[in-house]
């Protein structure tokens, strides 16, 4: 009794690991073809990232205001305004929405709406045994369906951090402005505290986000069994792994950032 | 708790002790009573070979110990229930599934042992006809079916489109070239996907159920046309089917697979003039004999 009840929790645990060596393998596949000649990819990439510029924008722009002006923005001007110190929320926006909310938020509304929709898609081809038929037909469905679907998904979520940290900060301007605030001391402290390595790290972290997502969510897809109702839980894992994925990465990327900068520690 | 655990507390009823004993001691040997394993010459070399091949998906054993040769130059039928694994063999001939043992030939090329570039090489001789056609969703019948000129040809685009439209008269399906795989029956689906498997006259050529989910009209036209075709082309084709109306039509050799094995193989006329019950059987689609609803 003691063996099955081990049973019961290795085999899953062995089976995600598994998994994860099987997403790792992916990756580099991915890498290797997409450097490798011929690049037969192109159109599709294109086409990917059109997709997904389309679905995201909107969505992506209401979340990040209303987060931005919500979250951070309310929260921590309702407690600094206990200090009379409500110019650093300026500088608390670098800390809050350029590190972590814009691409967090990004990355939420990219694997939400991209992820899912590639998912989905690959799943029914797999079901439907077009994967295979590709396969016989010499086509290599690394090379033409991940490749592309990586690297538009690794640009969009980078471009994206931009746009989701413009909407942000504006966000906290809104929620400076509800406190009958002026907006000079907000942009003081924020410059004062703002450098090119929050800025780069912000838009590398992200455009990594990115493709965890997109590895994650054709994984998922191109290995999708058991009909329609297989797709299903395919897109469901694709989401839960890729969040997981995506918080496991960002504690890393954090840590290793300040680390290895320490000037971005102190907070002025 | 496991059932197995639960049974081995309890103090066990004689009667289930007789089932059990049962169940495990002559297993092997009543599970293949059937299987003569008998594989009658053709005289003709053998296009793809199936040696001792073992293939399990988790516990779900598939093939166990398969021994299958495909004659060069015939209209090979693969018959069986359905769920034996036929669509599995035909994976593991175009070298979508490696076997967990044994070995797959073809042409005398070890397919499991190839490599990347050399499986790609070797695939162009393949057709394939997917059990669903395995049509491409986002694309019309037309590039559907020119797909493969496109992608293994340098044919101008006008005799692209010249061999398609031919392919697709073929299968009745002229009008039906700017439509969507969606947009189409079961059967229609199945018929492009058949002229798509053609279209680049291959070697050797894999049916998955080519006539499941076609009335017997066309059933019978698709037969014909496979015979036609293979007349003009030669080569190797293997068709899958459960239907006995098109193996007594088409088939020059028939494999019989239960179980994971070969029941008996060998030509036509032999086979169904077999004395093997369970071949007798399924030949004849009678309910009386060894293979029951299970
Ligand atoms: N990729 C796979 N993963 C797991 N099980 C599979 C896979 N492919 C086939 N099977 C199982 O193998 C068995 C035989 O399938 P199949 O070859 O499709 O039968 P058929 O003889 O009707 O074509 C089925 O029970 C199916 O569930
Ligand atoms: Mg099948």
């Amino acid at each position: 009794m003691a063996r099955s009840a081990a049973d019961r929790t290795i085999a899953p645990a062995r089976d995600f690991f598994e998994q994860v060596g099987d997403m790792m393998i992916l990756t580099g596949k991915t890498i290797i073809s997409a450097v490798r000649p011929p690049f037969p990819y192109g159109g599709e990439f294109i086409l990917q990232f059109l997709f997904a510029l389309r679905l995201c924008w909107f969505p992506l722009l209401i979340s990040t205001v209303a987060f931005g002006y919500g979250a951070p923005g309310l929260q921590a001007a309702n407690f600094l305004v206990l200090f009379g110190a409500l110019d650093r929320l300026g500088g608390f926006f670098v800390l809050a929405s350029i590190r972590e909310f814009a691409p967090l938020v990004t990355a939420i509304v990219l694997a939400g709406v991209a992820g899912t929709a590639i998912t989905a898609d690959l799943g029914a081809r797999k079901i439907r045994e077009e994967l295979d038929a590709l396969q016989v037909l010499g086509v290599d469905p690394v090379k033409n369906l991940v490749v592309p679907r990586f690297l538009a998904l690794m640009l969009v979520t980078g471009l994206f951090d931009i746009y989701a940290l413009l909407f942000g900060i504006f966000g906290g301007i809104l929620a400076t402005l509800v406190y009958h605030a002026p907006l000079g001391p907000f942009w003081a402290t924020f410059f004062t505290n703002a450098s090119v390595t929050d800025l780069w790290g912000s838009v590398l972290k992200c455009t990594c986000y990115g493709a965890i997502i997109a590895i994650v969510c054709c994984y998922k897809g191109m290995t999708a069994s058991g009909g329609a109702a297989g797709v299903g839980r395919a897109v469901n894992q694709a989401v839960v792994i890729s969040f997981l994925g995506i918080f496991a990465f960002n504690y890393v990327f954090t840590q290793t950032l300040l680390a290895t900068h320490p000037e971005i520690n102190v907070i002025r | 708790m496991s059932e197995q655990e639960k049974k081995d507390d309890q103090p066990i009823e004689p009667a289930e002790r007789v089932r059990v004993v049962q169940e495990a001691a002559p297993g092997g040997e009543e599970e293949y009573r059937w299987h003569t394993g008998l594989n009658r010459p053709t005289g003709v070399p053998d296009a793809i070979e199936f040696i001792d091949v073992h293939k399990a998906f988790g516990r779900n054993k598939i093939l166990k110990g398969l021994n299958l040769g495909l004659p060069e130059g015939k209209i090979s039928m693969i018959l069986g229930p359905s769920g034996t694994g036929k669509s599995v063999c035909i994976k593991h001939m175009v070298g979508l599934l490696y076997p967990d043992d044994g070995d797959v030939l073809v042409h005398g090329e070890s397919v499991p042992n190839l490599r990347d570039e050399e499986l790609f090489e070797m695939r162009k001789k393949f057709g394939v006809l997917f059990q669903d056609g395995a049509l491409f969703g986002s694309m019309n019948l037309l590039d559907n079916v020119a797909f493969p000129l496109r992608q293994h040809t340098d044919r101008s685009e006008d005799e692209i489109m010249g061999i398609v439209n031919a392919r697709l008269a073929e299968v009745g399906l002229t009008d039906a070239g700017d439509k969507m795989p969606n947009e189409l029956s079961g059967g229609m689906r199945k018929r492009a996907g058949f002229a798509r498997a053609l279209v680049l006259d291959p070697d050797i050529v894999l049916f998955d159920e080519p006539d499941s989910g076609l009335d017997p009209v066309r059933t019978a036209l698709l037969c014909e046309l496979i015979q036609e075709i293979h007349q003009e082309n030669g080569g190797a084709y293997t068709v899958i089917t459960h239907d006995i109306m098109s193996a007594r039509r088409v088939a020059e050799y028939i494999a019989v697979l239960w179980r994971g094995r070969i029941v008996e193989a060998g030509p036509a006329e032999e086979l169904f003039n077999s004395d093997n019950d369970f071949v007798r059987q399924f030949l004849s689609g009678s309910a009386q004999g060894p293979l029951g609803m299970e």
